[in-house]
C-alpha cells in the first residue's frame, strides 16, 4: 500500500515537473536566415510590406480613433477584462525598435513577445500563424520604414487566471496552426490564394465565426456570424438565406473592394473599417480569389434572423422623394425623425439619394429585427473613402435620446426591411455603452 | 481638374476631389448664395439641385457630381418652378433673417418640379430636411401652396 502511493506521488511529480516545463521553459527563437535570404531589398521590400501589412490590417487594432497609425492603445472589451493594443511603430522604448526580425516572426506565429512572455489573442496570430515567414518579414520591414512614434499603450485590466500569460500556453497548443497555410493541390491557384489571404492576412474568421467555450475561433461553424462589441458580424458562409449565397460574384467583389455593393447596402462599423483600411487597398485579382474562397465556405445555417426581404411592400410603393401614402408608420415619431434627418440623403424607395452609398434596400442592417447594428451606425455614423471622395453618415448619439433613435430604428427596419420590430429604447441605452 | 456644369455653364477647377461641392461652389467658383449651415446634412441650407434633384452640397464631394448639372440659388430663378416659387416667395414675404432661404428655395423649386399640386403632407416630407430657426414654415408651406397655384 506505501509503496502504491509513492508510486502515485511520484507520477504527480513526474506530471507536474512537465507541466511546470511546459509553461515556464523559455520559448525559442525560430531560423528566419532561409527567408530573409528570399526577400528582396530596399523599397521593393518595403512595398510587398505594406501591401501585406494592409491585407493583415494591422492598422484596424494598432491605432485609437483620431491616434497616430500603428501607435497602438486601442481598448478591446472582453468577458475577463480590458485590454491594450501595443505601439507596433519602430520606437525602440514604447515601440517594437529592439525586436529582432526572429522575434518579430515568432510573435506573429506563436503570440509570443520579444521577452519570451505570452500575448493574448484578442492579437489574432492564431491566424497570422499561417502567414509565410517571408511575408510576416516584409511587414516588418514596412512597419520599421514608418515615422516612430513615442506611446506608451494603457496597461491591461485583467483578473486572475488571465492575468498569468503563461496559460496561454495551453490555449495556443489547442488552437494555432503551427506552420504556414499549405496550398491544396486539388484547388485552383486562384482559391489558394484567397484561402491565404482570408485565413493568413485578412483573419474574416476571427469576427465571422462564432467562438467556442475557450473563446478561440470554431471553425466547425465557419463563417457562421457572431457578435463582437456591440456589433454583429453577419453570416458569410455560402448559406442561402443566412449567409452570402444569394449574392453574386459582383456584389461580393463591389462590396469588398468599395464598401457598397448594388442591391446589399454598405459596409459600416468594423467591416466599413475593414474595406476603408485593408480591402479598397487590395488589387482586383485578390479581391476575386477572396470571393472565390469564401463562396467555397459550406453553408452555415444560422440563427440570426437578419434575412433580407427582397421587395418589402412599404419600399416598393415609395419613390424616392416620398413614402408610400399607407402605412401605420404614418404620423409616427419614427417616420418624422427619418423625414428631417435621414430622407435628404437616404430618400424613401432604399435607391439613395445623396449617394449610391446610402441606398438601404437589401442591407441585412435595415433587415435584422433585433437592429444591432442599425442602432450602432445610427449613434456612431458611418464614413468611406471612395473614388469619388469620402461618403460620410454624422453620428447621431447626442443629437437624439434613446427613445427617438428606439423609434427611428424600428421605422427603418419596417419600412426598408418589412420587418416588425420591438427595439426599446433599453436596448439603445445599452448599445451607447458599446 | 475636375469639370462641372454649373448653372449652365462649363467650367473645371483644380481642387481635390474630396473637397465639398458647397466649398467649390462658394470659395472656389464665387457664388456664395449657397449657404454653410451644419455641414453635415441636417439642415438644408446648403442645398443645390444636380439634374432638378435635390442634394445636400455640404457633404458632396466633388468628384461624385459627375456629369450631373448643377443648379444653384443664383439661376434656380431662370427655371419654371424656380420662377413660381420665387414670385410667391416674395409675394407672401416668406424670408426673415434668410440664412436658410437659398436652401428652402431650392427644396421647394424641387419638390415642385417633381410635383405640381403636392399635399401638405407632401409639402412635410420634401421639406423637413431645411430647418429655419426663425420659424418661417408656416409662410413657406403657403409659398409652395400659392407657387402651386401660379
Amino acid at each position: 500500500m506505501k509503496r502504491l502511493g509513492l508510486l502515485f506521488l511520484a507520477a504527480v511529480v513526474v506530471v507536474a515537473a512537465g507541466v511546470a516545463i511546459f509553461l515556464f521553459k523559455p520559448a525559442s527563437l525560430p531560423d528566419v536566415s532561409e527567408a530573409q535570404a528570399k526577400l528582396p531589398t530596399g523599397q521593393a521590400l518595403i512595398d510587398r510590406g505594406e501591401y501585406l501589412t494592409r491585407a493583415a490590417d494591422c492598422v484596424a487594432c494598432h491605432t485609437t480613433a483620431g491616434g497616430k497609425p500603428y501607435a497602438g492603445g486601442l481598448a478591446f472589451k472582453l468577458p475577463f477584462g480590458t485590454i491594450y493594443s501595443p505601439n507596433i511603430t519602430a520606437d525602440k522604448d514604447t515601440g517594437i525598435g529592439n525586436w529582432s526580425d526572429a522575434e518579430f516572426v515568432r510573435a506573429l506565429h506563436q503570440g509570443i513577445d520579444k521577452d519570451g512572455q505570452n500575448l493574448y489573442p484578442a492579437f489574432s496570430y492564431a491566424a497570422y500563424a499561417q502567414m509565410t515567414t517571408e511575408d510576416a518579414l516584409a511587414i516588418k520591414a514596412y512597419l520599421f520604414s514608418l515615422p516612430t512614434i513615442k506611446a506608451e499603450a494603457p496597461k491591461n485590466e485583467l483578473g486572475f487566471p488571465f492575468n498569468q500569460r503563461y496559460v496561454m500556453r495551453f490555449w495556443n497548443l489547442l488552437f494555432v496552426p503551427s506552420g504556414p497555410l499549405q496550398p491544396d493541390p486539388a484547388q485552383t491557384a486562384e482559391w489558394n490564394r484567397g484561402a491565404y489571404l482570408v485565413e493568413a492576412m485578412a483573419h474574416c474568421g476571427e469576427c465571422h465565426t462564432p467562438r467556442n467555450l475557450m473563446f478561440a475561433v470554431d471553425n466547425g461553424k465557419k463563417f457562421a456570424g457572431a457578435e463582437l462589441q456591440g456589433w454583429k458580424a453577419y453570416n458569410i458562409s455560402s448559406d442561402k438565406k443566412t449567409g452570402i449565397g444569394n449574392w453574386t460574384d459582383q456584389q461580393l467583389f463591389d462590396y469588398l473592394s468599395k464598401g457598397h455593393a448594388e442591391g446589399r447596402g454598405s459596409a459600416t462599423g468594423s467591416m466599413g473599417e475593414a474595406v476603408d483600411f485593408s480591402l479598397r487597398h487590395l488589387t482586383p485579382d485578390d479581391i476575386k480569389s477572396i470571393v472565390t474562397y469564401v463562396k467555397s465556405v459550406p453553408p452555415q445555417t444560422s440563427t440570426d434572423n437578419a434575412i433580407v426581404e427582397a421587395e418589402p411592400a412599404a419600399l416598393t410603393a415609395s419613390t424616392a422623394y416620398a413614402p408610400s401614402a399607407d402605412g401605420a408608420a404614418q404620423d409616427g415619431l419614427g417616420l418624422k425623425l427619418f423625414q428631417g434627418a435621414c430622407a435628404s440623403c437616404h430618400g424613401w424607395n432604399g435607391e439613395g439619394i445623396q449617394t449610391p452609398y446610402a441606398a438601404l434596400k437589401g442591407s441585412r442592417t435595415v433587415n435584422d429585427p433585433d437592429g444591432t447594428n442599425l442602432i450602432q451606425v445610427i449613434l456612431k455614423g458611418a464614413h468611406m473613402t471612395t473614388p469619388q471622395g469620402r461618403q460620410s453618415m454624422p453620428a447621431f448619439a447626442n443629437a437624439y435620446s434613446d427613445v427617438e433613435i428606439a423609434a427611428l430604428s424600428n421605422y427603418v427596419l419596417g419600412h426598408f426591411g418589412g420587418k416588425e420590430s420591438a427595439i426599446t429604447p433599453e436596448d439603445v441605452a445599452t448599445a451607447r455603452k458599446q | 481638374m475636375i469639370a462641372l456644369n454649373i448653372n449652365g455653364e462649363d467650367r473645371t477647377v483644380d481642387v481635390p476631389e474630396d473637397m465639398p461641392l458647397l466649398w467649390v461652389l462658394r470659395d472656389v467658383i464665387g457664388l456664395t448664395g449657397t449657404k454653410f449651415g451644419c455641414g453635415i446634412a441636417q439642415c438644408g441650407a446648403c442645398t443645390v439641385q444636380l439634374d432638378g434633384r435635390p442634394v445636400r452640397s455640404c457633404v458632396l464631394p466633388v468628384a461624385s457630381v459627375g456629369t450631373r448639372s448643377i443648379t444653384t440659388i443664383e439661376a434656380v430663378g431662370a427655371t419654371p418652378a424656380g420662377k413660381k416659387i420665387q414670385d410667391a416667395w416674395l409675394d407672401l414675404e416668406v424670408i426673415q433673417c434668410g440664412y436658410c432661404q437659398s436652401g428652402q428655395i431650392m427644396s421647394a423649386s424641387a419638390l415642385l418640379n417633381r410635383n405640381p399640386d403636392p399635399s401638405d403632407r407632401d409639402i412635410d416630407t420634401a421639406m423637413s430636411g431645411n430647418i429655419c430657426r426663425c420659424g418661417t414654415y408656416p409662410r413657406i408651406r403657403a409659398a409652395i401652396k400659392q407657387a402651386a397655384k401660379a
